[in-house]
């Protein structure tokens, strides 16, 4: 690693180890407590890395997603919508089908992923064809997402035995196997680290990666190459909502076993933090999700043991995302002084 | 009868725009002079915010509304002092700040009122909302006309369009650029303000609403211009005042389907009004 990005990467984390205090000091907490409380809750057992596990996998999902359509170019702050549609799909097809369970499963991400692909390849087409700002028609489409959940799962698709606005639960065979039992870390995770690695391969690797990364960093130049930027719109839009889909279904049958509208507490959003965070390269993104999973999980924690509510986390990650976006700055000024 | 109908529907629409409208005129500026603005949703929400806190603890309601807007502003410097002191990415420093002011507010909630989710009520200035709607579209006439007549807007465009041209025509685009964020953090904190003090008398968690991001489209449709940006944000308010208008009236549109419609208008506009949308030349990208 770099001496800068080093340097950086301690500035943050002091900077947000020092914030964390400063929060705990001003709940009256001690922030020997606090941090105790907060890496126990993160790290502390099998349970409680379960959860980090879990909540590792939820961002991670529509994270690499959201790299994507960054690294074509494409601001997609859609992740929300697409892991929502891909979701109710993978929860609706869940409930539908009579087969062996391993097929089940794979159906059910599959179906996770065309739900997500579609929602976002609406993005991409009006990118494509229409060239309309993507910051907006994703925007539009999360919005119009929950409002299309809702009114599935309380019109047509209503369920006899939902209690919310809820499909049915999934036959128990189809729950994701878990990685440790009685906890909700599924298998949902090596498949989200495949995903990645599969990702990196193709970035790096193959020409429609190539053709990705020229759209996003010299459009005009990309053009000029005979590269079709609307095609790439199209593909990396669909793909984008494809991971997050996933997102959406690993959820619906690793941990709530049905679909439900109030799915996801923004991880949708949480995971451009993420993204960003792990420089919009796969592998580091796995790591920020890690980081931002344990965050997530650690804050629960610190919210029961020490009243320090959870929303404050939400302040650490985005000193996190600011610290590691000015690390530039920090880096230049540490190559400056030498 | 239909005459009062529509009246009341045209002064619920300006309600429901005006926060909008203002947002969407600080991002006009601030984009204008070349920084994207993501944060506005989190400077509404640390203007909301603030504005309730202060008048809860001064009892008066326009320090509170002073106050709202001075957060916002601070809010609005910050991005401006990183993005151009820091050169850091513009997005990447908005949605920080986004997620710092949500998490910000909800935090202190607790920490301030010992509860989660909302303020106790505050006094507000309630009186004061219709001033609120006209002051918002004066404003947009005149930012409108500073921005295209006065020599002060063609500085703060020519750093938005060319930086290195306006550097060498003797400004300073970094300065101006900061400045710039940090009017457009006052103008988002004013909407928060309208929202907390001028429609209610409270904050509660998630009153914004994805308002700010909504204001970020009117900027994006209204063409980058202050008037255009309004009208789109008044319209954004009267479609959400039809939802409400035509909720239960009839009876096979489903409600969910009405909730959605101002987002739905919004995807069919963009596909009528494809590529006629060009931001500032250098807006987004650091400066030296």
């Amino acid at each position: 690693m770099k001496r800068e990005s080093v340097r950086a990467l301690t500035i943050g984390t002091l900077g947000v180890a020092a914030a964390m205090s400063l929060a705990m000091l001003a709940s009256h907490v001690s922030p020997i407590l606090g941090f105790n409380a907060f890496f126990y809750g993160a790290f502390g057992g099998k349970q409680q890395i379960a959860e980090t596990l879990a909540s590792t996998t939820a961002l991670l999902f529509p994270a690499l997603g959201i790299a994507i359509a960054f690294r074509a170019g494409l601001f997609n702050i859609g992740a929300e919508g697409q892991l929502l549609i891909g979701g109710l799909l993978a929860g609706w097809l869940g409930t539908r089908i009579d087969v062996p369970p391993a097929l089940a499963i794979t159906a059910i991400f599959l179906a996770g992923a065309l739900g997500g692909a579609l929602w976002g390849a609406i993005a991409g087409w009006l990118k494509a064809a229409r060239g309309a700002n993507e910051v907006i028609s994703t925007l539009m489409l999360n919005f119009i997402a929950a409002s299309l959940a809702l009114y599935l799962v309380t019109g047509p698709l209503r369920a006899p035995d939902a209690a919310g606005p809820e499909l049915s639960l999934l036959p128990h065979a189809y729950w994701l196997p878990t990685l440790l039992s009685q906890t909700r870390a599924t298998i949902a995770l090596p498949i989200a680290l495949l995903a990645a690695l599969a990702l990196r391969y193709v970035l790096d690797r193959t020409w429609f990666g190539y053709r990705l990364r020229a759209a996003g960093e010299a459009p005009e130049a990309a053009r000029r190459a005979g590269i079709s930027l609307s095609k790439v719109a199209l593909w990396a839009m669909a793909w984008s909502g494809a991971l997050a889909g996933m997102g959406g279904a690993a959820l619906v049958a690793g941990e709530l076993h049905r679909f439900n509208t109030q799915l996801s507490p923004g991880y949708g959003f949480i995971a451009i933090a993420v993204a960003l965070v792990g420089g919009l390269e796969p592998l580091a993104i796995c790591v920020a999700a890690l980081a931002f999973g344990a965050l997530e999980s650690g804050g629960l924690a610190l919210q029961a043991a020490a009243a320090v509510p959870k929303d404050a986390i939400h302040v650490i990650e985005g000193l996190l995302v600011f610290a590691l976006a000015a690390r530039r700055y920090l880096g230049a000024k540490g190559a400056a002084a030498q | 009868m239909t005459l009062s109908l529509v009246l009341s529907l045209l002064a619920l629409a300006l309600v429901r725009g005006t926060p909008i409208l203002l947002a969407s005129l600080g991002g006009v500026l601030s984009e204008r002079a070349g920084i994207v603005n993501i944060a506005l949703e989190g400077e509404m929400t640390a203007g909301a915010f603030a504005a309730a806190l202060i008048s809860f603890f001064t009892r008066d309601p326009w320090i509170g509304a002073i106050g709202g807007v001075a957060v916002g502003a601070a809010v609005g410097f910050a991005l401006g002092f990183a993005a151009t002191r820091w050169r850091v990415d513009q997005i990447v420093a908005g949605m920080g700040i986004n997620l710092i002011c949500t998490g910000g507010a909800a935090f202190g909630l607790i920490f301030v009122f010992n509860q989660a989710g909302v303020t106790p009520q505050v006094p507000a200035i309630n009186q004061a909302l219709w001033a609120m709607v006209v002051l918002g579209i004066v404003l947009a006439a005149a930012l409108q006309w500073v921005l295209s007549r006065t020599p002060i807007g063609l500085r703060l465009r020519a750093c938005g369009e060319n930086p290195h041209a306006a550097r060498a025509a003797g400004i300073d685009p970094l300065a101006v650029r900061l400045y710039a964020s940090a009017i457009a953090g006052a103008l988002a904190g004013l909407g928060g303000v309208f929202l907390a003090l001028g429609e209610l008398n409270l904050y509660s968690d998630g009153m914004i609403a994805g308002r700010g991001f909504i204001a970020l489209a009117a900027v994006i449709f209204g063409r980058w211009t202050p008037l255009g940006a309004a009208g789109v944000a008044l319209i954004f308010g009267l479609l959400e005042a039809l939802q409400f208008a035509l909720q239960g009236n009839i009876a096979w549109l489903p409600s969910d389907f009405l909730q959605a419609l101002p987002y739905i208008a919004a995807l069919i506009a963009l596909l009528g009004a494809s590529g006629r949308y060009r931001p500032p030349a250098a807006e987004g990208k650091p400066y030296p």
